[in-house]
């Protein structure tokens, strides 16, 4: 087993590594560009070191500095997240080089399965089904005229690509051009590849994922389902196990599909296969995840396994359990991604520092997160703050579970989409499991239902609650700033303190 | 003391008692509600109206505003102290029929769609500002002409920070 793992990565996911790490025994050390000194997972590591400014192509897409960490400190592994640098193939080619052990899949089968156009070439090849559209990467006016031939709506999406950046949704001619240029430079921008592919865009699928382990002995299997149906412009915002939809033939159907795409890209380590399910349960491959996903804690909850243990384990060598290969998931666990956004303002980034919050708990929840009171959110990475996951024996003791969390969880001095989470799990359509990738956005197009609004009463009430506690705020706030000794019988001076400490702490 | 606070377009006037460990509140009119207040932490304030129990959380906000969250609800409020009558500021309104376009969040220009004297369509893209790795266009809330535009490509701008000026 290895003795030291370099986590090359930030945020919630560097702690949910380390975490496993300390259990295993393994000392954990952390990278951290200059903004990120206070983060977590700086705090939480064995040990840390700076790599560089903020913007992650100076600091966490930098290779060269990751290795000189990894030499320096002594590391014997290299575990790379998701996002950055998880899912290119020069990580492990440079671990490779460096004789420290890559926990993810082999080079080449980062090439063969990672790359959407390789992998849907590869999927063709072992009969499991596609979306009609490109192999290959291509250039505009190719594009544009094999978009006329399979008909609009069309997606424009990067080759490189992931968690919804760079990609386009495409419903005519006459917007194409200025949507390859948008897709192309974001692309560039976020993975330094500007190429694009391009499908054709289903009528209200799903999004179902296998998930799969591969050790290095040839044993694949498959831990079921996650639905990640519900997305806000191609972002997964919740997503459960299991699938409402998916019948026990289906999942071994999708599973048998999975498993079979893993082996013929020679795939080791964890790994999802993503799928688009439509109307009739037909399911089309999409794309291979050669990483952790985001929300791997859902399969954890409905397994019982530690998949990020699981990966230090198949890098290690070790063999998984013949068992394994019929595995049935258990309850039911649904995640929502919690993201510094502010929902007045489409969505926009709500970096800045977090006041005061309060962390809910309690029986079924799980809270996979790398913030904590006082840290400030900073402006140049992903703003994901917090997974909030709750399990239970049914889907509606899950729901139930999420809702009551999300009224105790509590944040402030940024702006969260929490409020977006309290909608969608009153949904009626949602609670039905009538869900598509299309849904949430059609959903904030639409009027707030009434069924789906809180009570008046409880509204009044609260009102009431605040109304009471913007008077004391504001009570508190004159008395700190009356000049002079005071006659205040409470004592001025204290009450100046008091109000000059809570400014200072303020952020503008 | 007497406080009167604006919230969520309703006046609602409240009367505070400062006791040992907290505060007594009511709050006046046909509810007459009474409330037990206790600070939990600096700005947050368990309420106990007529029993029923609630925790705010206050943010200072923009233009004088106080932010409260309660149970997953959100409000804002202004609160007047009576005694003085030096209340909270509202926030500048907008010139008639002149937006300035500013920049919702701090991030890079990454390009303009737009320049000085065009015509634009309420909800046409005015300029791409890039946060956190998301290109976002910025639109205009209204039909006009473009008056100014006060950044470039490439620039880092912040919030609130003037873009550009549509007539």
């Amino acid at each position: 087993m290895f003795k030291k793992i370099l986590i090359a990565n930030r945020g919630e996911i560097a702690v949910r590594i380390l975490r496993a790490c300390r259990e295993l025994g393994i000392r954990s050390v952390a990278v951290f560009s200059e903004v990120d000194r206070k983060s977590l997972h700086v705090r939480l590591a064995d040990e840390a070191y700076a790599i560089g400014p903020a913007p992650s192509r100076e600091s966490y897409l930098r290779i060269d500095k990751l290795m000189d960490v990894a030499r320096k400190a002594g590391c014997d592994a290299v575990h790379p997240g998701y996002g950055f640098l998880a899912e290119n193939p020069a990580l492990p080619r440079a671990c490779s080089e460096a004789g420290v052990t890559f926990i993810g899949p082999p080079e080449e089968a980062m090439e063969a399965l990672g790359s959407k156009t390789a992998g849907r070439q590869l999927a063709r090849r072992v009969e499991v089904p596609t979306v009609p559209g490109t192999n290959d990467p291509t250039e505009e006016p190719q594009a544009r005229a094999l978009a006329q031939s399979i008909g609009y709506p069309v997606l424009l999406k990067a080759v490189a690509g992931g968690g919804g950046k760079g990609m386009r949704l495409v419903y005519s001619d006459a917007e194409f051009e200025s949507a390859f240029r948008d897709a192309a430079s974001e692309a560039m921008n976020a993975f330094g590849d500007g190429r694009l592919y391009l499908e054709k865009y289903l009528d209200r699928p799903r999004h179902i994922e296998i998930q799969i382990l591969a050790d290095a002995h040839g044993r694949v299997v498959s831990l079921g389902e996650r639905e990640c149906s519900v997305q806000r412009r191609h972002q997964k915002v919740i997503e459960e196990a299991p699938s409402p939809i998916v019948t026990p033939e289906l999942r071994r159907k999708m599973s048998e599909a999975a498993v079979r795409l893993a082996r013929a890209g020679g795939y080791v380590n964890a790994g999802t296969v993503e799928f688009l399910v439509d109307q009739n349960l037909n399911f089309y491959f999409l794309e291979v995840n050669t990483r952790l996903q985001v929300e791997h804690p859902v399969t954890e909850q409905v397994t019982g396994l530690d998949l990020v243990k699981l990966q230090i384990a198949i890098a290690a060598g070790h063999r998984l359990p013949f068992a394994w290969e019929s595995i049935t998931p258990r309850g039911h666990a649904m995640e929502v991604r919690l993201y510094a956004e502010d929902p007045e303002n489409n969505f926009f980034p709500s970096p800045g520092k977090i006041l005061s919050r309060h962390v809910p708990s309690g029986a079924g929840i799980r809270l996979d997160e790398g913030v904590y009171e006082g840290w400030t959110v900073p402006n140049d990475y992903d703003p994901l703050l917090s997974k909030l996951v709750a399990w239970g024996n049914s889907r509606e003791e899950t729901i139930a579970r999420l809702r009551r969390t999300l009224d105790e969880y509590t944040i402030t001095g940024i702006r969260t989409n929490a409020g977006l989470f309290r909608r969608i799990l009153t949904e009626p359509e949602f609670l039905r499991g009538e869900i598509h990738t299309r849904w949430l956005d059609e959903l904030l197009r639409r009027p707030r239902a009434a069924a789906s609004a809180p009570q008046p009463s409880a509204v009044d009430d609260s009102k009431e609650a605040a109304a009471i506690a913007a008077a004391i705020w504001q009570a508190k706030q004159s008395a700190a700033q009356a000049p002079g000794p005071s006659s205040d019988r409470e004592g001025a001076s204290r009450w100046k303190l008091e109000g000059r400490r809570e400014q200072l702490d303020r952020t503008p | 003391m007497k406080y009167e606070v604006r919230i969520s377009g309703k006046t609602q006037m409240v009367e505070l008692e400062r006791r040992a460990d907290g505060w007594q509140a009511r709050i006046e009119g046909e509810s007459g509600t009474t409330a037990d207040v206790a600070e939990i932490a600096p700005n947050v304030f368990s309420v106990l109206l007529s029993g029923r129990s609630h925790e705010v959380y206050v943010t200072p906000s923009a233009g004088g505003q106080l932010q409260l969250q309660t149970s997953g609800l959100e409000f804002l409020a202004e609160v007047i102290d009576s005694r003085s009558w030096r209340g909270r500021r509202h926030g500048g309104a907008e010139a008639e029929g002149r937006q300035q376009i500013t920049a919702p969040m701090p991030g890079k220009v990454v390009r303009l769609l737009v320049k000085a004297g065009d015509t634009v369509e309420a909800g046409q893209g005015l300029l791409v500002v890039e946060a956190m790795k998301m290109q976002n266009e910025i639109r205009s809330p209204k039909s006009g002409k473009v008056e100014r535009v006060l950044v470039a490509e490439g620039q880092a701008v912040n919030a609130g920070e003037v873009l550009c000026v549509v007539g």
